[in-house]
């Protein structure tokens, strides 16, 4: 099956070939691979490939420790409007 | 409107967790409030209902007893509303949520789980969803998901959810294999997905564990699969679980319109020329379930993995007390299980925070003790066991944790 166009990230639409290459260009952990590709960084902040990203990673890795390095939750977790921001709910 | 004064106990999730958390806690004697970002409260319990000894469960039913309990005691829920994030100020915890903030002097997190998708070409395409979405459309809404669905992905959600589509009249093409992709391992062959089965067959008794057994019985070994497993699938509830079946691609221009099949041998590679194209307007991935635990990473909680308790998992003692002060968990983000577990650790967490507050006197041991007890004996006779072995997996879990709290502390670890 040709999966290279496949996506991954589907906030920021980021394929399978993008981490790979991001993979070959000296990114091992997720959280580089992040960095460099904006995966999970989207509008759902991760909710549905964050667990796909580790999971390639560490197929890639299998020897790294799965505790190590989580990719970390930073607030806001949900979306939040201009609205919110401006009463300073936020 | 957010009072001016501090609840003693905020619990964010209204799940089968979060609200026997509030009954317990509320019937203590602490002023409790629940907030849930869905519009209704019940969590998941809304969409399941299984058959048990010949009689529905119906969670729906379960969530409104909770509920009842609650209002007669005065607990505060608020639904629609996401708690976004939450911090400590002084000794309090403040959360912001869409619609302001709310100060809590504990905060409970009954946030539940949330689905791991299995990504194939095509996954992307309208008419493909989560197994969770097609059973809150079908028994939450009341909405087909499609005419003819496949379902991608053998565990026991798959199973539980193809169950409740059928009954409910939509037609499931197959339960079939995500195939052996960049990033499903070879957990997705059929060896593995029927040692997974059998897992459950050896459990206690009930139907799921039962379509392990029908499995299992129609199989042979393990290491037979594919001599045994026919092209067509074995049925269970008429619904053809086809263990020698992978999805290749979901296919259609605008939506989805048929998924192409190949047969795999029993390690998962593809057999040239088994492809095939099998009709469908659905598509349900079920690739399990993972805690949903953003919230006590925020709050600035440790995380362990286990992978029997579905992936990372907020450090917390077997009392449900996280290391953080004030903060505890319990349900699904404690690590995958069934309602009735979630519920018995609600009551449990409720327990340890009233005895943390205070409030249970010089009882305090032995009522926590009764309620974790009871915990171990509700997961012995779950129903539904997400994975086997659950135990021994939690009581590793709390000795990993146990280990991670004294170093610390800075105290040694011994021999
Ligand atoms: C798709 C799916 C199907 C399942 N099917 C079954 C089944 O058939 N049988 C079975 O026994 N178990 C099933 N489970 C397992 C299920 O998770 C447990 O049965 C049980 O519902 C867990 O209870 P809980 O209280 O921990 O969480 P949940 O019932 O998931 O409740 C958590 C609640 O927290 C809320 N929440 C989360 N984050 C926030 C936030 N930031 N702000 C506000 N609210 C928030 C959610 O809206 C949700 O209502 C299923 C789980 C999933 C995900």
């Amino acid at each position: 099956m040709n999966t290279s166009n496949l996506i991954v990230c589907r906030c920021e639409e980021v394929t399978l070939e993008q981490l790979e290459e991001a993979y070959q260009s000296g990114c091992c952990s997720a959280r580089q691979i992040k960095m460099k590709t904006r995966a999970t960084m989207g509008a759902c902040q991760g909710r549905v490939c964050r667990q796909m990203l580790d999971a390639w990673v560490h197929l890639k890795n299998p020897q790294l420790p799965r505790d190590a390095e989580q990719l970390a939750y930073r607030p806001p977790i949900r979306p939040v409007t201009f609205g919110q921001l401006a009463k300073g709910e936020v | 409107m957010t009072p001016a004064f501090p609840f003693d106990l905020l619990i964010v999730g209204a799940g089968p967790a979060g609200l026997s958390a509030a009954v317990e806690a509320a019937s203590r004697g602490l002023c409790v409030a629940v907030v849930d970002e869905f519009p209704e409260p019940g969590g998941r319990m809304l969409g399941q209902f299984h058959e048990e000894k010949g009689h529905w469960w119906v969670g729906r039913q379960v969530a409104e007893q909770l509920l009842d309990k609650c209002s007669a005691l005065g607990v505060k829920i608020r639904c629609g509303v996401s708690v976004h994030s939450i911090l400590r100020s002084g000794a309090e915890w403040v959360l912001k949520t869409s619609e302001g903030s709310m100060q809590a002097r504990n905060v409970l997190l009954a946030t539940g789980s949330a689905e791991i998708p299995h990504p194939l070409p095509g996954w992307t395409l309208p008419g493909v969803m989560s197994i969770g979405a097609a059973q809150v459309m079908a028994n939450v809404h009341y909405v087909k998901p499609g005419r003819r669905g496949l379902i991608i992905g053998v565990n026991v959600l798959a199973m539980a959810i193809s169950r409740e589509l059928s009954v409910s009249g939509v037609s499931i093409a197959g339960i079939v294999l995500p195939g052996i992709g960049p990033i499903t391992g070879k957990e997705a062959s059929p060896k593995e997905s029927l040692k997974e089965l059998m897992g459950l067959a050896h459990l206690a008794p009930s139907p799921l564990m039962r379509i392990g057994g029908k499995a299992a019985n129609a199989l042979g070994m393990a290491g037979f699969v594919s001599r045994f497993i026919p092209r067509s699938g074995i049925k269970i509830w008429d619904i053809p679980l086809r263990l020698r079946t992978v999805a290749v691609s979901i296919n259609g221009r605008s939506q989805v319109q048929s998924v192409t099949l190949a047969d795999v041998n029993g390690e998962g590679a593809v057999i040239p020329g088994s492809q095939r194209e099998e009709l469908v307007d659905f598509v349900a991935i079920a690739g399990g379930l993972y805690p949903l635990a953003e919230l006590a990473s925020v709050a600035g909680c440790p995380f362990v993995y286990a992978e029997e308790l579905g992936g990372h998992v907020p450090v917390h003692d077997e009392q449900m007390r996280t290391p953080v002060e004030g903060l505890y968990v319990a349900g699904n983000i404690t690590g995958i299980e069934s309602a009735l577990v979630a519920m018995a650790q609600g009551r449990l967490a409720a327990a340890t925070i009233s005895g943390d507050t205070g409030l249970l006197g010089q009882h305090h041991d032995q009522e926590v003790q009764e309620a974790m007890q009871d915990v171990r004996r509700v997961r012995a006779s779950a129903l539904i066991q997400f994975r086997p072995g659950i135990q021994e997996a939690r009581d590793q879990f709390y000795r990993k944790c146990g280990r991670f709290q004294r170093e610390k502390n800075g105290i040694k670890e011994e021999g």
